[in-house]
């Protein structure tokens, strides 16, 4: 029996919308949509429940304005609140982050594995040797590999150049895209249907299987009884406008999953009772700047893949660097300058090539429920965390002369503006480390509902159930007892499937330890 | 926004991308219509970004002529001056007046470089060659 994926307009009109199903899920991303799709291939009847509206399947041609309206969360204006205002990055549509992030897929690394084991925070169920595993189906699947040279682009080629420049080791990114065209435009949602996000690949595989989606759905709730999950209360309302639908309850025979992200998921365990202890804190991030690099002949930023080269090299310093294209609304505002002279670094934008680096940042933030039913999140970088990024920016500065940047746009307060000699780049060791001197974004998002054998060092155990409440899942990165160092989609996906197919074993294994 | 703050916010705009710069599209922010994108704002953002956006609008027009030394509003400086008083707050020593004109830049950048006409201005690819709803008067 097929399903469906249920908008607000499907349902206008209804008093009230009920459903009952063995699982439902609480988000449609990357931990959604996989458990999803493992769920319904074991035959269980699922319940998708999604905030954001149903995407379009062959590919998004808009501006990025009205992507960052359509597909982000608050259109990319959420910020988290401390000494400097850091923009969050978040997609919110059916398919989640995935339809808009820069599709790249990398394993959890081995270092972070053993000491999250060394910790206590995970056991067998999520053993290296069985995540590789389900990494290998997960390859398969959504048909990762690294672009290939004829959209590889110039910006990607420029940044390899750059990182072996420097005596560094980089490498092609690993990205889940089938037939890339190249368009650089995967934070609007592909515009060719390209990158195999949930919503092209998980989502229509759940449904076709017989899950229900429901999209435009706000969850207000799980509804607990006698200590145990049975249902999720919400309604249906246009994310990106006023109209307003029935409310919705869904019946949970089995289990409820948690998947809205690691700042939704700790907001909705709150509203539902959990609160306390750890749920909400510890939230870490994988906060990134970036530098421009201008070049003699053409970059063209605007073909290639999104993001497609990347240097591990510095990984035990806890950074890792990326090209980062844009499209040229956000390119402009990172150009230097106001009036002419801005107008004059526009029409050269061409030229212009634009890498990052993200931290793995050892600052702990809190997620706490906002004004509106929204989310407030805290968060301060450590002196250390600030350290490093004068560290990479420099780094990239280097990079970008030995690819044969003739100027540099380092953005950072109290550098020159333009730079135009790697020489130049030692001002930065005489700069404080105050972080309001940077220009950061937070994207992938962890910690706030961690996983640990023990209650009280953890929100949920090991396969994800809540210490507190029966038969409430958490799935996503919220679980995390850690953040990575390397973007996270991969690592969410396998430990979503992991979980998933233990519950669909019925979770036997996990209360027979339990009992023992 | 108010219609005063709406006019102050357009000036600001066309700041930060003047018309007919040497070198550059000939268009400026003044011959996109930015109004739209300023009603769609207040429809879909959230409330405390438009609350900073109607600050940032307040303090460059009544306040930001002092840092270059004049004793005008923002509107009465002649054009080339405006994009000094942004280059001026975006060297603040006080990280929050730094933050001003680069909300606004974005906010402009948004609208005026996601023109279709802009980009094929600008030599670039054009992915939807219809402009975005907020040019064409549609929420």
């Amino acid at each position: 029996m097929s399903g469906f994926v249920h908008g607000l307009s499907d349902v206008a009109g209804q008093a009230a919308v009920r459903d009952s199903a063995d699982v439902v899920i609480i988000g449609s991303g990357a931990a959604g949509a996989t458990a999803a799709r493992v769920l319904t291939a074991a035959g269980l009847d699922v319940v998708v429940l999604e905030e954001g509206n149903p995407t379009p399947r062959d590919g998004f041609r808009q501006d990025a304005y009205s992507a960052f309206k359509g597909l982000w969360r608050d259109l990319g204006f959420t910020a988290a609140r401390g000494r400097v205002l850091m923009p969050i990055l978040q997609g919110r549509a059916v398919g989640g982050t995935t339809v808009i992030n820069g599709a790249i897929m990398h394993r959890l690394p081995e270092k972070v594995h053993a000491a999250w084991e060394h910790d206590g925070a995970i056991d067998d169920l999520l053993s290296y040797a069985g995540l590789e595993r389900t990494f290998d189906q997960l390859d398969r699947e959504l048909s990762v590999g690294p672009a290939p040279d004829a959209v590889f682009g110039q910006n990607n080629a420029l940044m390899h150049a750059g990182v072996t420049g420097i005596g560094a080791k980089g490498n092609r990114i690993l990205r889940n895209v089938q037939d890339c065209e190249g368009s650089a435009r995967c934070g609007q949602g592909c515009p060719n249907a390209r990158k195999q996000s949930m919503h092209l690949t998980y989502i229509p595989q759940a449904v076709a299987a017989g899950a229900r989606v429901y999209a435009a759905c706000r969850v207000s709730k799980v509804e607990t009884r006698g200590g145990k999950a049975v249902a999720v209360l919400g309604e249906f309302r246009d994310p990106t406008g006023s109209a307003r639908g029935p409310s919705i309850r869904v019946e949970a025979k089995r289990a409820v999953l948690l998947a809205a992200s690691a700042i939704q998921t700790p907001v909705l365990l709150q509203k539902s009772g959990v609160r306390g202890g750890l749920v909400g804190r510890r939230f870490q991030a994988h906060p990134g700047t970036s530098v421009m690099g201008v070049f003699e002949d053409e970059v063209n930023m605007f073909f290639g893949a999104t993001q497609g080269y990347e240097t591990t090299h510095f990984w035990d310093e806890r950074m890792k660097f990326e090209s980062v294209s844009v499209p040229a609304e956000i390119a402009a505002t990172r150009l230097p300058g106001f009036g002419a002279p801005l107008q004059a670094r526009l029409a050269n934008v061409g030229h212009v090539a634009q890498w990052g680096v993200q931290v793995r940042a050892e600052a702990h933030g809190r997620v706490r429920p906002g004004l509106g039913g929204g989310s407030s999140v805290s968060y301060d970088l450590t002196p250390k965390d600030v350290a490093r990024y004068r560290v990479g920016v420099r780094r990239l500065i280097e990079m970008m002369f030995a690819a044969g940047a003739k100027e540099v746009w380092p953005g950072v307060h109290g550098l020159p503006t333009t730079m135009t000699s790697p020489d130049q780049a030692r001002a930065l060791d005489a700069l404080d480390d105050d972080p309001r001197r940077y220009h950061f974004i937070a994207a992938h998002l962890f910690g706030t509902a961690a996983m640990h054998r023990d209650p009280r060092a953890g929100v949920v155990r090991p396969d994800g159930r809540c210490h507190a409440v029966d038969g409430l899942y958490v799935i996503d990165s919220s679980l995390f007892p850690t953040n990575l160092g390397v973007n996270p989609q991969h690592t969410i996906c396998a430990i979503a499937w992991k979980i998933a197919e233990r519950i669909a074993d019925g979770g036997t294994r996990g209360r027979e330890r339990d009992a023992a | 926004m108010l219609a005063f703050e709406r006019r102050w916010l357009l000036r600001i705009f066309d700041a930060v991308y003047p018309r007919q710069t040497p070198g550059a599209p000939t268009s400026g922010a003044a011959d996109v219509p930015l109004e739209g994108l300023i009603t769609d704002l207040g429809s879909h953002a959230p409330f405390d970004f438009m609350l900073g956006l109607r600050a940032a609008t307040w303090v460059v027009t009544l306040f930001g002529p002092l840092l270059v030394g004049r004793l005008r509003r923002f509107g009465s400086l002649p054009v080339s001056e405006r994009g000094e008083v942004l280059e001026g707050l975006a060297h603040s020593r006080l990280y929050l007046l730094r933050e001003i004109p680069m909300l606004l830049k974005m906010v402009a950048s948004l609208g005026y470089v996601g023109m279709p006409d802009v980009q094929r201005e600008l030599g670039l690819s054009v992915v939807d060659s219809q402009p975005p709803s907020w040019a064409r008067g549609e929420r």
